[in-house]
């Protein structure tokens, strides 16, 4: 091992280039009041004493932002030339794993994109230096994840259906109103709560479970792109982890009066955020062909060991708990994805994703990975449902759920304990009755019944004759969902399709 | 309420590619008790305490200059706190 | 509890009854048969008789599931809004109770 020649002293150390060119850029005006400047800042209760206080570990100036990140886009767009040029989709496990990426299409970008406004908002709607910069960096980052998703994912429209038209489709079709709803009611609320709902709670918290089911999950299934762009962008997201982490910390190390207002904050948007990935955890378990590891297995390494017996141990020194409704999520581990995949199955003729049932392989991993709850599910629903196959048919709901007023999923979660009975919750407010899946959306509308009762309920929406009309042509119009877009996989144009690239015949029945 | 907590692990998910081999290598020699998990595409580290990255030790085995900004390139994830990050190390470990 | 906002903040449901005129949306929780995966949402006419629920879009929609046998909800066992009922067929789903949003829950 060469010891490499003396560097010459760099003039300011990395501490203070970061002071430098970014707290030192800030000055006090004498010409207009500070709340003038900044006037989102106090009515959301927060007490901040010294803005100075707020701490960036990165360090980074615009100059070593800029550098960085280029670098990493160089070094994602050419894996993606490459694989376009290779055409690298027929190296998929198979075409349904495409239906993962279709849901993460249709789901996500649209919302990198509300994070980068929301950012930018507090680039500039924050009182202190740092903590505009670290959100002037976040907010080109979410804009660039927004971006490279789009580039990404666009080689595989070229080849797959269920793609062309994710924009409109966030804004119209049902099971994206789930996130839609997510990000605009954390947009809507103030600096501090977006910052611990998104920053915290939805980067710090619940990332992992979104981003290691889909970036392996892609690494197994033969797609390079996404899991490139997923690396790529998770070395983003531990700035931005990081970003979240201060923003609770700040809160709580300012003013202990703080500590109620984060902490009920904390409750709302880990069950939010948890009601939201949800639709991961079906995905993992259900639409990849090699799987990784099962929802539950995540759940547990990622949420209970690394956040509940890690992070939280670390809060529990400024008094914060964990999440009031945490334990209804640990029972629901052993259940949840085969609840949400069996929402999508009996839906997916009004969705642009396509769904189909477990093969032979498939409920043999779902029986390792879930001994207890899988013959149930299987029992219960996935042996009925291909009776009807057997008839030569294929169920689809034939009407539209009922729908939780906080989350919009269909209301097919059940009681803790009870697998077989969905849980049915109520409040009534001014008269009007509004329905709840579980006790954490429940406690969220009781809290600001006001603000849910505007909830876009797609169902309720199609009832009052805003989607296109009564009938479900008219409404897969006023989607813009095109034929093969959604509905069964077996038979559909992309199977067919995957089947003739490769010379094979399709199966029979 | 002032409660120090027993010590956790702390831990970091890297690239698992070429250029991060220096960097792993690096990080292996200057922590004791590193657990090193393999996963696709990425390697996890882990330890009990702090986990240190040491500015000269990863640009002696890289073989060219190595800034600690540059670590930013090789993260995917992490878990515990970036207590320090200077010139000359990144630390993580969790403060409570 | 009020939200906390920079300004006076009141904002009407997006689902208020005035909005379907003489109809209601109405919740039908087939409660024991998660092969309907929840419960599901209908909007009616509020004078349309509780029978013409059961016998004409009831029986209909659950041959959906290949097990279910029209009959059987004859000796249903019905709830308006978690309360026991015993249903008067020929009276309307709002002489019956049902409301706007009410969940009509049954069992066999």
């Amino acid at each position: 091992m060469t010891v490499p020649a003396q560097k010459p002293a760099r003039k300011l150390s990395m501490k203070q280039r970061y002071t430098a060119l970014t707290h030192d850029l800030d000055w006090t005006p004498t010409y207009v009041a500070e709340d003038a400047i900044f006037p989102f800042t106090k009515f959301e209760g927060i007490k901040v004493h010294d803005w100075n206080k707020w701490e960036d570990p990165f360090r980074l100036t615009v100059e070593a932002y800029n550098k960085y990140q280029a670098e990493k886009d160089r070094r994602l767009y050419a894996v993606l030339d490459g694989f376009a040029q290779s055409q690298g989709q027929l190296g998929l496990t198979e075409a349904r794993y495409m239906n993962a990426m279709k849901i993460f299409m249709q789901g996500i970008p649209i919302h990198e994109y509300d994070a980068h406004r929301m950012f930018s908002n507090c680039a500039r709607y924050l009182n202190g230096p740092g903590a505009r910069f670290a959100a002037l960096c976040q907010s080109m980052d979410e804009l660039r994840h927004a971006q490279t998703e789009i580039h990404t994912l666009s080689h595989y429209n070229k080849y797959f259906d269920g793609m062309h038209d994710w924009h409109k489709w966030s804004d119209r079709v049902w099971y994206l109103s789930v996130p839609k709803s997510f990000f605009e009611d954390a947009m809507t609320a103030g600096p501090f709560e977006w910052l611990i709902a998104i920053g915290f709670s939805f980067e710090y918290l619940l990332t992992n479970l979104l981003f290691v089911p889909f970036m392996s999950g892609a690494a197994f299934n033969g797609d390079l792109p996404t899991m490139t762009f997923g690396f790529s962008a998770q070395s983003d997201e531990s700035r931005h982890m990081t970003l979240g982490l201060e923003a609770i910390k700040f809160m709580l190390e300012q003013d202990e009066d703080n500590l109620p207002i984060v902490q009920a904050w904390l409750d709302k948007w880990f069950w939010r955020g948890y009601r939201l990935i949800s639709l991961v955890a079906g995905m993992m378990d259900y639409m990849l062909p090699k799987r990784v590891m099962s929802w539950k297995e995540a759940f547990e390494l990622y949420f209970e060991e690394q956040m509940l017996n890690g992070l939280f141990k670390d809060l529990e020194y400024y008094g914060i708990k964990p999440p009031r409704d945490v334990q209804w999520a640990i029972d629901e581990k052993e259940i949840l994805s085969h609840q949400v995949y069996w929402i999508l199955y009996q839906y997916s003729h009004a969705a642009a994703f396509q769904t189909t049932i477990p093969d032979a392989e498939d409920q043999a991993w779902l029986m390792e990975s879930y001994p207890e709850t899988w013959p149930v599910f299987k029992a219960t629903v996935w042996d009925r449902a291909q009776k009807v196959v057997d008839s030569g048919g294929r169920y689809f709901n034939p009407g539209l759920p009922q729908l939780c007023t906080v989350c919009q999923i269909p209301m097919g979660f059940t009681e803790p304990g009870d697998p077989l009975t969905q849980c049915q919750r109520q409040s009534v407010y001014e008269g009007e009755r509004y329905d709840f899946c579980s006790d954490g959306c429940q406690t969220i509308f009781d809290n600001e019944p006001v603000k849910y009762r505007q909830s876009w309920l797609p169902v309720h929406q199609i009832f009052q004759g805003n989607c296109g009309g009564p009938t479900l042509p008219d409404v897969a119009a006023w989607y813009g969902l095109q034929p093969g877009d959604g509905g069964e996989y077996l038979g559909s144009p992309d199977n067919l399709n995957w089947l003739a690239w490769h010379g094979q015949a399709a199966k029979e029945g | 309420m002032s409660v120090t907590a027993e010590p956790r692990p702390v831990g970091v998910d890297l690239q698992e590619n070429e250029e991060n081999r220096a960097l792993v290598e690096a990080i292996e020699a200057d922590n004791d008790d590193l657990n090193i998990r393999h996963m696709p595409g990425m390697i996890r580290l882990t330890k009990t305490g702090r986990l240190v990255i040491n500015q000269a030790s990863v640009e002696a085995r890289l073989g060219r200059p190595w800034e600690t900004h540059e670590f930013q390139m090789a993260i995917i994830s992490y878990f515990g706190e970036f207590v320090e990050w200077d010139d000359d190390q990144i630390v993580i470990a969790w403060n409570h | 509890m009020a939200v906390v906002a920079i300004a006076e903040y009141d904002f009407p449901s997006r689902s208020a009854a005035e909005l379907y005129g003489d109809d209601q949306l109405v919740h039908v929780w087939w409660n024991g048969n998660v092969f309907f995966v929840s419960a599901q949402t209908f909007r009616f006419p509020k004078a349309m008789p509780f029978g013409a629920l059961v016998n004409e879009v009831l029986k209909g929609f659950y041959t959906a599931d290949p097990d279910f046998v029209p009959e059987s909800l004859d000796s249903a066992k019905w709830k308006i809004d978690h309360v026991a009922v015993t249903p008067d067929m020929g009276a309307s789903l709002e002489a019956n109770g049902v409301g706007h949003k009410s969940l009509v829950e049954f069992s066999l």
